[in-house]
């Protein structure tokens, strides 16, 4: 046993300064290390050094090769003393020097000797030991005996045998398999914690294979488990059955429930808390079966144990999200929480309360969190911040108390992201309760009077532009705007010049003061600010009079700009200075999906395009310019849309082909971009025959050969079809790519005269009705959607039938319509019942569409889906509706 | 996982470190962290044995010191024993309740070998015994102290706990 190192002594114990170890230094214990080498062994002074040695390895003390090698030399001498204690610490020694290959084999023989011993105790150790530092070679030597010791009558060996099975598994997998047998019968052990262990075990060597771990849940809820710890596991293990079970048989019983209902009644707190958290946590749970958990869990609530209070809180807190009226029973409980000293208690209890309380409730929590909110960390407010925004939304009555809460805590200290946090939500909630927007705004206003955060001011400056002329008294947020002019950077001093600007549009009596503001700020020393200002001035072209501002320029100051700004960048770049002023209309407005490959870029034939342009290809320009130089397509008008390639070979084929669909008003252009893979051949004379027969509307026009194709030079080939003017005509085209194919030679790399006609089948190709609407987004979907006309609406209701989930629903649904998700909606929440999901989109003939999804769970696996459209056009929004009803 | 068991005394000096799978460059983060979080949140707890309970949600506040944390979620549980600070961190299954499992486990048998709470001198005196203690807890291999007592001296377990 080891020894203390000073006498014990109780009068010096307290004296906290002193410690065994000062000035130790690695040296000198290196140097007493030599003990070790004695004939006649000291063992009191040996475990002595070696606790040393430990202390200084465990602050972290690294050793030298050589010093290590030789520490662990004199250390396996020490398997000559017949003293227990040392033995004990050179087990550990030996198992924190962790030697190298070549060194394992010196300790080798002492340890296997150990583990044959008769001393169960050195056999344990001795396995122990021996698992952390071998490799597989000597593994499979000792296999046998750490196979018998698994099944070893002594729990202690029995458990050292399973556990080192735990650690081998991550190196040396295919051994441990194979030892499933021996695990099989440990873990039907009288000794508590070698079942724990064997089961441990016995899961990871077969957690891969489903069947098994069925087979050995249903075995074993049936019988007793004995250790607290193994039956956690096993609930564990049964929670992870239910769920896969659960995605095969859609009906019917859910099976082992009873089980864990049962588990709720165990005598260990750890085994309760698991059932409880694992019914929490089934798929589509329901009140009743949730009812006995949430019972438990709120016992916990009051437990003197902070860890279970913390551990009920949590999980009630995430059963809040999807059953609130569950948890309400807790609310009391929870409530006293909310000053328990432990914060993150205290946060869980809040956020849980804010999504479970009744409007009634609402005061008194705020009161209660506003003296909480002064000591605690960032990353917990902002929990708190985004739960009050939905309790807010939730209970708009309530808003004049939340707005003030929102804005005290806004003018305390705090970092970016919590400050962002907050304003966000008071955006949103001046978005969507009118009552709010007045004392929001001023909130806003007197937040950016003392705002570190640029990228704040210039957000909230935007967001007043568009709403603060829409007050009852829009002059009283001038004073705060134009003070930006003066006191802050240059970003958010143009930022707070479009503002003015926008007032003074919007606000006809204000026109004349703004102006005299804005000349002002003529005369700044930036040149974005004094541009702004220019510009502004000019376009407003008031002479001060009160004057009504035209409608184009309000379309100028306020119309979103329609366009990825990605594409404008690209365009700009492209833009070569001439006599010809940059035209906004040529900028592409798609929103570019994937990059293409390099490969299959289009314009490296040599026909086409010049030099391609510097930086990422606008495609659907490079498109345009390609279909506009082929005198064929040249009539056709103006490109709708271009759609991403569709592969029509499989990967590492011949001949690579792929197609994309050119979709103008009366005409669809396929280009197959082909390339020959075959060094040794030359195609000539590429074509692409295309069967129409699946597709009554389309008629093909002309086709545009490709005269010659050379080995890994990629080339197009085109073929055109007509098709009714503005309908969104869909059909099935199969292809067939014919060609003369000549011999090439490869040491010349010259081919022969005469070739061979042949044909490659390629695979069909779809024209669906989302290759009519393009991707187009919108900066704020609800402006959007309230100025469109509602006459132009149609809603209806559809059944999509059972799905895999909610967001492959919702994915589905995006997808058959090819329109742009707005605001992030296409994100669905994990375990959410419903969603909303925003779509926008231009439909061909350039009819802008907006589309409201909301879907919802009907049943454990139907999803409803319900489908507003607004469009320009009530017969676009009637085609939108065909095509999800015949999708 | 159980990713790292830690002692420290009052005034943040490392005493004792066990990592497990943490790779080496992140080991001085997480030492960093655990000093920060016990100082912020056991002062006064002396003499006491508490056992505080923290959950980082995609670990917002390790990633803010630099740390590149592989893991979504972590655990932690800390406490004080006598004069020195105890930290567990775990993951996966090594969820709050399983760490304070290990914490009762460790603080009783660190009592047991101590005779008491251990000042941090104490502590130091029975460090060899200590680190014998540890390496029986293991990854929960072991969870009485009279039978983790028992081991440590390579008696065999008494009969009448099996």
């Amino acid at each position: 046993m080891a020894q203390p190192l000073v006498k014990k002594d109780d009068d010096r114990d307290d004296e906290a300064d002193y410690s065994p170890f000062l000035g130790i230094e690695k040296g000198a214990v290196l140097q007493e290390a030599r003990v070790f080498n004695d004939p006649q062994l000291d063992p009191r002074r040996c475990s002595q050094v070696i606790t040393k040695l430990l202390y200084l390895l465990n602050q972290g003390e690294t050793f030298t090769k050589v010093e290590a090698t030789e520490v662990f030399f004199a250390v396996t001498k020490l398997f000559q003393s017949k003293d227990i204690g040392l033995r004990r610490m050179v087990y550990v020694m030996i198992k924190e020097l962790s030697p190298s290959a070549d060194e394992v084999i010196i300790v080798t023989s002492s340890l296997m000797k150990d583990m044959t011993s008769k001393t169960d105790m050195y056999r344990a150790n001795a396995i122990r030991v021996l698992c952390r530092i071998t490799d597989g070679t000597l593994l499979t030597q000792i296999e046998r005996y750490l196979k018998q010791a698994i099944v070893d009558k002594n729990p202690v060996v029995a458990s050292a045998a399973l556990v080192s099975g735990i650690h081998l598994l991550q190196t040396n997998p295919e051994i441990v398999k194979r030892w499933s047998n021996e695990v099989q019968e440990a873990v039907q052990s009288r000794a508590a914690l070698v079942q724990f262990h064997a089961l441990a075990l016995l899961h990871q060597i077969r957690q891969n294979d489903r069947l098994a771990v069925n087979k050995l849940v249903s075995s074993l809820t049936k019988g007793s488990v004995r250790s607290p710890l193994a039956q956690c596991l096993l609930i564990r293990y049964t929670s992870q059955v239910i769920h896969e079970s659960a995605n095969n048989n859609q009906a019917g019983d859910r099976p082992f429930y009873d089980f864990l209902e049962g588990c709720l009644r165990h005598k260990a707190e750890m085994v309760i808390f698991e059932a409880a958290r694992a019914i929490t946590e089934l798929n589509g749970v329901t009140s009743r079966e949730l009812t006995p958990a949430i019972t438990v869990l709120q016992l916990f609530l009051s437990s003197s144990k902070p860890v279970l209070r913390f551990a009920a809180v949590r999980t009630l807190n995430k059963v809040a999200m999807t059953h609130p009226m569950a948890v309400t029973n807790c609310n009391i409980d929870m409530e006293s929480l909310i000053s328990d000293q432990n914060r993150s208690i205290a946060t869980l209890a809040i956020t849980t309360l804010l999504k479970t309380g009744n409007e009634s409730s609402v005061d008194r929590l705020m009161k209660q969190i506003t003296n909480f909110m002064s000591d605690i960390a960032d990353e917990f407010k902002i929990v708190v911040v985004e739960a009050i925004r939905s309790l807010c939304l939730k209970f708009p009555l309530k808003h004049r108390s939340l707005m003030n809460f929102l804005s005290n805590i806004l003018r305390e200290e705090g970092g970016f992201e919590y400050k962002k946090a907050i304003v966000d939500s008071i955006v949103i909630l001046i978005r969507d309760i009118p009552e709010a927007k007045e004392s929001g705004l001023l909130h806003l206003c007197e937040f950016i009077e003392d705002c570190e955060f640029t990228y704040l001011s210039t957000q909230i400056l935007h967001f007043l532009g568009i709403e603060g002329p829409k007050t009852s008294d829009p002059s009283k947020y001038i004073r705060y705007i134009y003070n930006r002019v003066h006191l802050e950077n240059a970003t958010v001093r143009a930022g707070a010049v479009s503002t003015l600007a926008k007032f003074g549009a919007m606000v006809d009596t204000l026109k004349p003061r703004v102006f005299v503001l804005l000349r002002r700020c003529l005369f700044d020393n930036d040149d974005e600010v004094r541009d702004r200002a220019t510009l502004y001035i000019n376009t407003l072209g008031g002479d001060d009079a009160v004057v009504e501002t035209g409608e184009d320029v309000k379309e100028f100051l306020f119309g979103s700009l329609d366009i990825p700004l990605v594409n404008l960048e690209n365009s700009l770049k492209n833009y070569e200075p001439s006599e010809e002023s940059f035209d906004i209309n040529s900028v592409p407005k798609e929103v570019k999906t994937q990059p293409l490959a390099e490969k299959k870029a289009p314009g490296k034939k040599p026909t086409g395009l010049g030099a391609s342009p510097a930086g990422p290809p606008s495609t659907v320009d490079a498109y345009e310019k390609l279909l506009s130089s082929i005198p064929e397509f040249a009539n056709f008008g103006k490109l709708f849309k271009s759609s991403a390639p569709v592969e029509l070979t499989e990967a590492e084929t011949e001949y690579a082909v792929n197609v994309v669909k050119h979709i103008f008003d009366g005409h669809v252009v396929f280009q197959y971009n082909c390339t020959n893979t075959i060094p040794e051949q030359l195609l000539e004379n590429v074509t692409v025959i295309v069967d129409a027969s699946e597709a009554e509307e389309f008629a093909e026009v002309a086709s545009k050969p490709l005269r010659s194709l050379p080995y890994d030079s990629p080339g197009q080939t085109f073929v055109a079809f007509e098709k009714p003017e503005g309908v969104p005509a869909v059909g099935k085209f199969s292809n067939m790519l014919r060609f003369i194919v000549k011999e090439v030679d490869p040491s010349t790399g010259e081919a022969e005269d005469d070739g061979v006609e042949d044909e490659y089948q390629l695979e069909e190709l779809e024209v669906v009705a989302a290759d009519y609407m393009l991707k187009v987004g919108v900066s704020n979907f609800r402006n959007a959607w309230e100025t469109m006309d509602a006459d132009c609406e149609r809603v209806d209701e559809y059944g999509l039938g059972p799905r895999e989930s909610l967001a492959e629903a919702v994915n589905a649904v995006i997808n058959l319509l090819g329109m742009q998700p707005c605001e992030g909606t296409e994100v669905v929440p994990n375990n959410s019942r419903s969603h909303t999901c925003l779509l926008s989109g231009v439909y061909i003939g350039n009819v802008k569409v907006l589309v409201r999804l909301q879907f919802g769970l009907d049943g454990p696996k139907d999803v409803a889906m319900k489908l507003a459209v607004r469009s320009e056009d009530e017969a676009v929004s009637d085609a939108i509706h065909e095509i999800v009803a015949s999708g | 996982m159980l990713l790292a068991i830690l002692f420290s005394n009052f005034a943040g000096h490392i005493i004792l470190k066990r990592f497990n799978g943490v790779p080496s460059e992140e080991r001085l983060h997480w030492r960093t962290f655990l000093v920060k979080l016990g100082a912020d949140n056991l002062k006064g707890a002396r003499n006491e044995e508490r056992a505080f309970c923290f959950f980082t949600k995609n670990s917002n506040s390790i990633t803010s010191m630099n740390l590149v944390v592989k893991f979504k979620s972590v655990y932690i549980v800390y406490t004080v024993l006598g004069g020195v600070r105890i930290y567990i961190v775990g993951k996966d299954e090594y969820d709050e309740l399983a760490l304070t499992e290990v914490m009762f486990v460790i603080t009783s048998s660190i009592k047991d070998a101590c005779g008491k709470s251990p000042s941090e001198r104490l502590f130091l005196d029975k460090y060899g015994k200590i680190c014998l203690c540890l390496d029986e807890i293991g990854i929960l291999e072991n969870t009485e102290k009279d039978r983790i007592r028992r081991r440590i001296g390579l008696k065999p377990p008494n009969p009448t706990e099996i």
